[in-house]
């Protein structure tokens, strides 16, 4: 067997090599400004790259949706869906509805009672996930042409999915909350000590810098602080399912079982303003509803 | 023309690898067409055209991941360059000889990436060298193999080879 041994002319050699080497030398002593040169220039290309992907990705769902209402059982698919959905709709109204009960008492008791500000959302639909195997991160339909910008909180009626970290013009990625590189200010909901929220190699998360003398146990639930990230207070992370205490160390960390299966995750809303100051710079206002 | 050729093949592959691949990932692994078709382009067209490639490819894949751009770029880059240059050196390219040059660059390619993310530990480097690198080696292998197997058995690379020649 042979191959097509199409050669390359000695010229065409000498270009190849020289710009590599003008490439190499300028991600070494460039890397900031070329990276966010070539983000810059993305914006359109991944526009024009997107269709491609909105096309495949929606003979995809044709596909699939063909397979589960025909050929797999239709009304046992429909019925298990519908359920699926009211037990998360009700699993996040109750993670919800107990930080509210919380921050009510704490607050009544401080007679400063500030009503806490409902984000502006963008609905999105996932239309696919990471190119490589590095890390975990998911795809969406919609992107900076939509008002989606880097660091701003993605979640579902469950909980919290993860943070968008690119955009193109017509699509977002979004680090997964299981993806290593991730970090969000979380809370420990019975015991209100706060601490970092991490994913792990083997695709859960880990809360670190709890207090040595917090009495936090397995079955605790976090929840977003809403002190730094796009995110508001009291959306659910996960729930606590083992404690980690080493010799000598400053503080504690626990292992998490992610609330929402990133996995199969096909619709989000992506928080576009946790809060909007007031004209004193301090103050909350409240903000109109998800624009959908 | 070529271009053209080159612009739509990417853009075709980045939307298969985004949207199709991880349905057919195993254990969690899926394989990276757009290395393998960057090492087949530097292969058949030369080191120039590989490079190039392969920086577009490392381009466009970085704008739909969170990898580092630069990383992916010079990766894919280093890769169709030097698929390039053991082309012009090796003069008998069997499917076997594919798979070996594609587990190597494979692995140089997610040795980058591993040194850009910065592991915390030795146990994670062992953790991500054991769960992905070495499994994506192999799959990119198998699926180059698989490729290059195809295109010859369809097209015969030697008469085209002699055709350019002439």
């Amino acid at each position: 067997m042979r191959m097509a041994n199409f050669r390359s002319s000695y010229g065409a050699r000498r270009l190849a090599l020289g710009v590599l080497f003008a490439i190499l030398l300028g991600f070494f002593l460039l890397p900031q400004q070329l990276q966010a040169l070539f983000q810059e220039i993305g914006g359109p290309v991944g526009w024009v790259l997107s269709w491609p992907i909105r096309l495949v990705a929606s003979v995809q769902e044709g596909i699939g949706e063909t397979w589960s209402h025909y050929v797999a059982l239709q009304d046992v698919e429909d019925e298990n869906r519908q359920l699926r959905k009211e037990l998360e709709l009700l699993q996040g109204q109750n993670s919800q509805l107990r930080e509210s009960a919380s921050a009510t008492d704490r607050l009544t008791a401080l007679l400063e009672f500030k009503a806490q500000a409902l984000p502006t959302m963008i609905a999105a639909q996932v239309i696919g996930r990471d190119t490589g195997n590095w890390h975990r991160t998911i795809l969406l339909n919609k992107g900076s042409a939509d008002g989606i910008e880097a660091d701003m909180g993605v979640v579902t009626s469950v909980g919290v999915v993860g943070r968008v970290v690119k955009t193109t013009m017509a699509t977002a990625v979004v680090l997964l909350v299981s993806d290593p590189n991730n970090a969000i200010a979380g809370l420990i909901q019975r015991t209100r000590d706060e601490g970092i929220v991490e994913g792990t190699t083997p695709g859960l998360a880990r809360l670190k810098y709890i207090p040595l003398l917090s009495n936090v146990r397995a079955g605790d639930r976090v929840v977003t602080s809403g002190l730094v990230g796009g995110f508001p207070r009291g959306l659910a992370i996960g729930t606590i399912t083992t404690i980690g205490k080493e010799e000598g160390a400053l503080f504690q960390s626990a292992e998490l079982r992610p609330e929402v299966d990133v996995n199969r995750v096909e619709e989000v809303l992506v928080i576009q303003s946790p809060y909007i100051p007031g004209e004193d710079g301090k103050s909350d206002e409240l903000l109109p509803k998800a624009k959908l | 023309m070529k271009i053209v050729v080159y612009v739509c093949a990417v853009a075709a592959l980045v939307a298969v690898q985004i949207t199709m691949l991880p349905y057919i990932s195993v254990w969690g692994v899926k394989p990276d067409i757009g290395l393998v078709a960057v090492c087949l382009i530097g292969l058949l067209a030369g080191e120039l055209e590989g490079l190039l490639v392969g920086l577009f490819m490392g381009w466009a894949m970085s704008l739909f991941s969170a990898v580092d751009l630069g990383t992916s770029m010079v990766a894919k880059g280093a890769v169709g360059f030097l698929a390039g240059l053991a082309g012009r050196q090796v003069a008998q390219v069997t499917p076997l000889v594919l798979i070996g040059g594609l587990v190597v660059a494979s692995t140089v390619a997610s040795l980058m990436t591993m040194w850009s993310l910065k592991p915390n530990d030795q146990q994670d480097s062992w953790w991500m060298i054991r769960t992905i690198l070495m499994p994506q080696a192999c799959f990119d292998a198998v699926v180059g193999g698989l490729c290059y197997w195809v295109i010859w058995s369809r097209v015969n690379l030697d008469r085209l080879a002699e055709g350019r020649e002439v």
